[in-house]
């Protein structure tokens, strides 16, 4: 289907929403959710964190499908006969889901904790939580070989469709997690700005901190889960750093990264489905095409505005 | 509501700052109260960080008591450079910050907190810079700012970090006349951990030298602090400097 002239049409697009719906729906929380989440996750040079995370809930994923299978391989075998909704639908202890979100809020502890004592710096924990997940993940994926093409979808974000279920946990944690964070970004921002002045001024800087890298762990785990994980760790970083880039109105900035996520999450699947290619890449590709624009606009602006400051006169210094 | 002159604020009894339980000091006891000007001096690592964190309960003493009045409103004035430049924050956003507290986590109270920030922005003289970076601002605008946020917090004691680090003379001025102002609006206490030990010792109704090296842990008004061995050991060129001016 690489054939251009056999790229589906628009017309093919339409026909199939009620077939894509779902995963279009998906894509747009997700990004709004992980969007807006970003800006915290990057104006704290937590980045990383994010990556991690999502390389952990991943693993997470696929220890549930391996352990399941280690558990209980007959009725694991059965559930495959019986079909995707079969299988799509196993008991609540091999729930992929959990598995993920457990995963990460490990992760999490791992950001949260502080390695000082064991001479090492957080960054590099957030390594080793990287690395290790992600070679645990490719290490359980050859060991499972029903699920492999699953699997590759929650590593790469390569599923064109989601799983029954995904939207309404995607959507309820958006609604509650966006609501959360939408009542406490200013004091988010303090306590990540001036975390000492904070503290001082008695605001709940540790419970603030608690409920952003929980909102981080859960957000990662639902989406990875739904997405993959190339395109949340793209979502919670790619449209915070576009916003910074258009504007330094920080209110602004919360706004613009959640709806160029948003953006990035539907885009990215448009052109996924036109150009035939695999979806959590052109969801990456589309947010870093946005950056890669925005940073060229900020570029040019600059530009713009010193040569107009050279070119006039008399020069004034500000006050 | 203006605090009576002289009530105590906080006070300390043989209070033992370290980390993680090993004393870096000597025990200190102070009564910080309404009105005064304290200068906290040193060399670089003598303690006074660790002091300052200690005082405002952000680090637990290694031992001994600090005692603060009921319902003490305490505000924090960082250093410059511990405040990272990658937030977009504008001068206004940074001065509600101050608005910030138990009472009001959140900061959804819009028009009212907007004047109240603007009214200390206005006192710092500062208001023309409102919407502006706060990372764009020449080092003395920013300390200005930064002084703009203690006064929008009304606090009764306020500990600021090096407030003239990196500043020119005129700069430097300004922000010493801000802390004064700072002190005389509602006859709060200003705590100023500074390096400009001249210009402190002058301003100051009393001082605190610390020295790690030498485990000194002095505080008095600012000519007995001035008048210490202690002081004239690590400041031996501002005391010769202090003598050739006398006749």
């Amino acid at each position: 289907m690489n054939d251009i002239a056999a790229s589906p049409s628009w017309h093919d697009l339409w026909a199939n929403l009620a077939i894509f719906k779902d995963a279009i729906w998906v894509g747009a929380l997700s990004g709004a959710l992980l969007g807006a989440i970003g800006v915290h996750v990057v104006l704290r040079r937590m980045v990383f964190a994010s990556s991690a995370i999502a390389q952990a809930a991943a693993l997470g994923v696929a220890l549930s499908f391996w352990v399941a299978a280690l558990v209980d391989p007959s009725g694991h075998a059965a559930g495959h006969a019986a079909g995707p909704a079969a299988h799509f639908a196993p008991s609540l202890l091999f729930e992929p889901v959990l598995w993920a979100i457990a995963a990460s809020l490990l992760a999490t502890l791992v950001f949260v904790a502080n390695p000082v004592h064991l001479h090492l710096t957080r960054e590099s924990l957030l390594g080793f939580v990287f690395l290790a997940s992600g070679a645990g993940a490719v290490i359980v994926g050859a060991k499972i070989t029903q699920e492999a093409h699953d699997l590759e979808a929650i590593l790469f974000g390569s599923a064109v469709v989601v799983q029954p279920g995904d939207l309404a946990l995607v959507a309820t944690a958006t609604v509650l997690l966006l609501g959360g964070h939408a009542v406490l970004w200013r004091a988010l921002l303090f306590a990540g700005y001036d975390p000492m002045g904070a503290r001082v001024q008695g605001m709940p800087v540790r419970a603030l901190n608690v409920f952003l890298f929980l909102s981080v762990g859960l957000s990662v785990a639902l989406c990875t889960r739904a997405l993959g994980a190339l395109p949340v760790f793209a979502f919670s970083v790619l449209p915070a750093m576009t916003a910074l880039a258009l504007t330094a109105r920080i209110g602004v900035v919360f706004i613009v990264a959640t709806l160029l996520g948003a953006f990035s999450g539907v885009g990215g699947y448009v052109v996924s489905f036109k150009g035939d290619l695999p979806v959590g890449a052109t969801q990456t590709a589309t947010a870093s095409a946005l950056l890669a624009a925005a940073l060229l606009f900020r570029f040019a602006r600059a530009r713009y505005e010193r040569r107009a400051r050279t070119t006039s006169a008399p020069r004034t210094d500000a006050a | 509501m203006r605090l009576p002159a002289g009530e105590r604020l906080l006070s300390t009894e043989g209070l033992v700052v370290g980390h993680e339980g090993a004393a870096i000091l000597p025990p200190l006891t102070i009564t910080i109260a309404a009105g005064e000007l304290w200068a906290v001096i040193g060399p670089n690592g003598s303690g006074k960080s660790t002091f300052v964190r200690t005082a405002l309960g952000l680090v637990p003493p290694v031992s001994g008591a600090i005692t603060r009045r009921p319902a003490l409103r305490l505000a924090y004035v960082p250093q410059q450079s511990a405040l990272d430049v990658i937030f977009p924050i504008s001068v206004a956003d940074f001065v509600l910050m101050g608005l910030q507290g138990p009472g009001n986590v959140t900061l959804l109270g819009g028009r009212a907190n907007a004047a109240r920030a603007a009214a200390a922005l206005d006192e710092a003289g500062a208001r023309a810079l409102e919407r502006r970076q706060l990372r764009d601002l020449s080092g003395g605008q920013r300390q200005r700012v930064l002084i703009a946020r203690a006064l929008a917090t009304d606090a009764d004691l306020v500990f600021l970090d090096e407030p003239t680090t990196a500043l020119d003379a005129t700069a430097e001025h300004e922000v010493l006349q801000l802390i004064e102002k700072l002190r005389a609006k509602r006859g709060a206490a200003v705590v100023m951990v500074t390096h400009l030990v001249e210009d402190g010792l002058e301003r100051a109704d009393r001082a605190l030298l610390l020295d790690r090296d030498h485990g000194v842990a002095r505080a008095a008004t600012a000519a007995e602090v001035r008048a210490l061995p202690e002081f004239a050991r690590v400041y031996g060129r501002f005391v010769a400097r202090g003598s050739e001016a006398s006749p």
